[in-house]
């Protein structure tokens, strides 16, 4: 399989006043054409500032390191302008709060054909024929009507909406969606997870849901990567991963999960303690402090990412296919 | 936006009338009167003054008759400057002080908003903290300590501009009373810029505008910058108003023939005609600076037009 987006041991620091933060450690991942990857992990897990590096959107202060290469083009460390010509065109993020992320002052219609104007030299009449094409696609209703109008007349569901559109406008062949529907309702949640995965199909499109609800990558993503603490402790299919998890963090997360199919009488099993901060070093596996299968070893020697039956876990003691079943 | 502004421009007659009415009373409360002197004039001889003025007349007849005169655009005659009607006083200084206060707030929104803009984006650099400390000078030195100081600078070291006075059709007369006056608001409009900036370049719209493949130009001008001037435009109004009828310290520091004497003047004496002519006169230029910024307003944030 050839990778449309490979990130390799990428790690994003800050030096503070008050210390370094390692936000990201280490994380490598692989994204193929047309697949959808679930990154999975708790608030402050590194899942945004990865993808972020990925993009070149970090604050200045940050310190990447590592390897992300879009269809074999170095992404981390190239000339900006470089950069800027695939972003928005080849390579497209959304974003988690619609409310904010759209300029107040800018016709929405005008928003989208920006992004047309500035990468593919359209002229502003055939990029705002084609944003109401868009606005179309991503099924905002009275589309002709929405062009002229500002972020703050529509709804959050339409502004994510257009948010996709203008991510969408210059056929990116990835697609990052950061919590796309954490600050919307239910039920537009669904709308826009669908319209995310028709898009996908239609267009072939890779898709990196960046989440912490597996309910959501249960529904779109082929793999996952579920990340701890700034570093990978688990990937592989979603099937697998949700059917036999490997590592007692993704289990432990499965758990706490509620589920329609579960008697009421059964209580949700929360994940005692509180994930690492970024500014802590913990020793050896960071999940060992809240981990109930914890041994000696586990707080002395960091456990590597490796190939055991199908999955890829960074864990001693991983929890063995035989008895992964939930129970 | 038509709505908007009709909304806005509809609120400033009824406010202007209150700012009148208002102000007529609460002159004649201060003791004294315009003919009350050191030496006092024969009682006749002042009530023949006031009638003359109709000054005997009970308040509310009075300002019947001031408000009549008003309309048809009389400000009555000054009770001081004996040869001169109101109207011939303000025409006369009211040229030069619109003059240096609108010239001010031009060049102060010129430099001011680059510098700031600058200083946001070389955050934390020696620019920055040139900028910063310019514009903390600026806001802290008072104008008739700035003013002084330029006049021995470039009027009598280098020579090269008037130190004082004024020659109509002369505008190198205006230079130094324009830098000077600008100053303080240079460095009040470069500090809201910076933090205004800064703040909305942090924002998730400016994010989405870099994501999209936007060149930095590109996201400044065309997607920062606007929101980040809304606070400017809301000082400006006030700061407009404010250069245009404070000038008082500029003029008499650099010998103008403008306004702001008459209102100290004027209030001094008692002369109620001039003293209401300058408050309405500067009631409407308050008022219309302010209508101004808020129709600027309305245009950078369109959320604003829909309130």
């Amino acid at each position: 399989m050839t990778a449309i987006l490979a990130v390799d041991a990428l790690s994003v620091r800050y030096e503070t006043p008050d210390g370094v933060v390692n936000a990201v450690n280490d994380v490598s991942l692989e994204i193929a054409a047309g697949e959808c990857i679930g990154v999975v992990g708790e608030s402050g897990a590194g899942k945004s500032q990865a993808f972020l590096a990925v993009m070149g959107l970090l604050a200045p202060n940050a310190k990447v390191s590592g390897g992300a290469k879009l269809r074999g083009r170095e992404l981390l460390g190239t000339d900006p302008r470089a950069l800027r010509e695939l972003r928005g065109a080849e390579l497209a993020m959304i974003f988690q709060d619609p409310m904010t992320s759209l300029a107040p002052h800018i016709k929405v219609g005008d928003q989208i054909a920006e992004t047309l104007v500035v990468h593919k030299r359209t002229s502003w009449r055939d990029a705002r024929a084609q944003a109401l094409k868009l606005l179309e696609q991503v099924q905002v209703t009275d589309a002709a009507r929405r062009l002229t109008q500002y972020p703050h007349e529509l709804s959050g569901g339409m502004r994510q909406r257009v948010m996709i559109a203008i991510a969408l406008a210059c056929d990116p062949v990835m697609l990052i969606a950061d919590e796309p529907t954490t600050a919307l309702d239910v039920s537009v949640q669904a709308q826009i997870l669908s319209l995310l995965k028709r898009l996908m199909r239609e267009r072939g499109m890779a898709l990196a849901l960046i989440t912490h609800d597996l309910g959501v990558v249960a529904g779109l993503a082929d793999h996952v990567t579920v990340l701890y603490a700034g570093r990978v402790v688990e990937a592989g299919t979603v099937r697998r991963l949700l059917k036999q998890p490997a590592h007692p963090y993704t289990a432990a997360l499965l758990r706490s999960m509620p589920r329609i199919d579960a008697s009421v009488s059964e209580p949700l099993v929360a994940i005692r303690g509180q994930p690492p901060s970024p500014r802590e070093l913990v020793g050896g596996c960071p999940f060992h402090p809240r981990c109930d299968l914890a041994q000696p070893r586990c707080a002395e020697e960091r456990p590597t990412l490796r190939s055991t039956a199908g999955a890829m876990v960074a864990c001693h003691f991983p929890i063995a296919a035989s008895h992964g079943d939930l129970s | 936006m038509l709505r908007y502004a009709l909304q806005r421009i509809s609120g400033v007659i009824p406010t202007l009338f209150v700012i009148i009415t208002a102000s007529f009373f609460v002159i004649r409360l201060a003791p004294g009167g315009p003919f009350d002197e050191e030496q006092t004039l024969p009682p006749e001889i002042k009530a023949n003054l006031e009638a003359a003025y109709g000054l005997d007349q009970p308040l509310l007849v009075q300002y019947g008759r001031y408000m009549r005169g008003l309309l048809a655009g009389d400000f009555g005659p000054s009770f001081k400057f004996k040869d001169f009607s109101v109207t011939e006083l303000i025409a006369q200084g009211l040229p030069i002080s619109l003059t240096i206060g609108l010239a001010a707030v031009f060049v102060a929104v010129l430099i001011g908003v680059p510098l700031g803009a600058l200083a946001a984006l070389r955050r934390n650099s020696a620019s920055d903290y040139g900028i910063m400390g310019f514009a903390v000078l600026g806001i802290a030195l008072p104008s008739f300590v700035i003013g002084p100081l330029f006049a021995l600078i470039f009027g009598l070291y280098l020579g090269v501009l008037p130190v004082a006075g004024y020659e109509t059709g002369q505008p190198k007369y205006l230079i130094l009373p324009v830098v000077t006056l600008a100053l303080p608001v240079i460095a009040y409009i470069a500090r809201l810029t910076r933090g205004s900036l800064l703040e909305v370049l942090r924002s998730n719209f400016v994010r989405t505008a870099r994501a999209k493949g936007l060149s930095p130009l590109r996201v400044l001008f065309r997607h920062a910058l606007r929101p980040a001037l809304l606070p400017v435009v809301s000082y400006l109004g006030p700061a407009t108003a404010f250069v245009v009828t404070g000038s008082l310290v500029i003029e008499s520091v650099f010998g103008l023939p403008g306004t702001g004497r008459y209102l100290v003047q004027g209030a001094i004496n008692r002369d109620y005609t001039l003293v209401m002519g300058m408050i309405v006169v500067y009631g409407a230029i308050t008022l219309l600076s302010n209508l101004i910024a808020d129709l600027l307003y309305g245009w950078l944030d369109p959320r604003v037009r829909y309130d």
